[in-house]
């Protein structure tokens, strides 16, 4: 699946290959949402014929899965872990805290009561 | 006290007009819930912040300025080091015999 992937690094975390299969993913999601969200719709359209929706069906089947939505995951942006990522922050359990012990994320503050 | 059908088919169509929905009395399948969907690709690919401010992009930029890469510079002068002592890199070989003499040894 490299053949989406950019020729030089454009993300400017650290270039993790799970990070970069998915920055790769999500470009090439984008680029072809329209084009899905079209083949849907005469999918989804019941008065269109049934040989037309057939065909668009098929279609949609032999798109590539990099072009599918569920083939994106939220990871943490600096240390590319896949679970425990808090996705309102980008960044995975450990690495949230220790960027929001040391204060580079505005507005956390340790709760103490 | 039941109200008339086409009362209610006439107060369907003044909503649809209001609201920009389709009008569709029999409610057949028409897959405009699809087209009303936002297209959400342009906010999930920039998840991951930019690569900015690289030297060679800096350089490209401003072709005018001198820009010092302080790695590449180092990486220049170990290489400037090496060769002088004689550790450089070997020729790249022209001819099949040239690279032939290597596998000889063997």
């Amino acid at each position: 699946m490299s053949q989406f992937r950019a020729k030089k690094l454009d993300i400017a975390t650290i270039p993790k290959i799970r990070n970069l299969r998915d920055h790769t993913k999500r470009k090439v999601y984008a680029e072809n949402e329209p084009e899905r969200q079209a083949l849907r719709y005469i999918i989804r359209n019941t008065t269109f014929p049934q040989r037309v929706r057939a065909q668009a069906q098929l279609q949609l089947a032999q798109m590539h899965c990099y072009t599918r939505f569920t083939q994106i995951k939220n990871r943490c942006v600096l240390g590319g872990r896949g679970r425990g990522v808090f996705s309102d922050f980008r960044l995975g359990r450990y690495q949230f805290r220790i960027n929001a012990l040391a204060g580079y994320l505005p507005g956390v503050k340790k709760a103490s009561w | 006290m039941s109200v008339a059908r086409d009362r209610i088919l006439a107060l369907m169509r003044t909503q649809c007009s209001i609201f920009n929905t389709t009008y569709n009395p029999q409610r057949l399948r028409l897959g405009s819930r699809i087209l009303h969907q936002r297209l959400k690709g342009p906010s999930v690919a920039e998840y991951y912040p930019p690569r900015i401010g690289a030297i060679s992009q800096l350089r490209k930029l401003y072709p005018k300025y001198d820009i010092l890469d302080e790695k590449e510079e180092d990486w220049v002068e170990h290489l400037n080091v090496a060769k002088s002592r004689g550790k450089e890199n070997p020729k790249k070989k022209k001819t099949a015999a040239e690279s032939k003499k290597f596998t000889r040894k063997r």
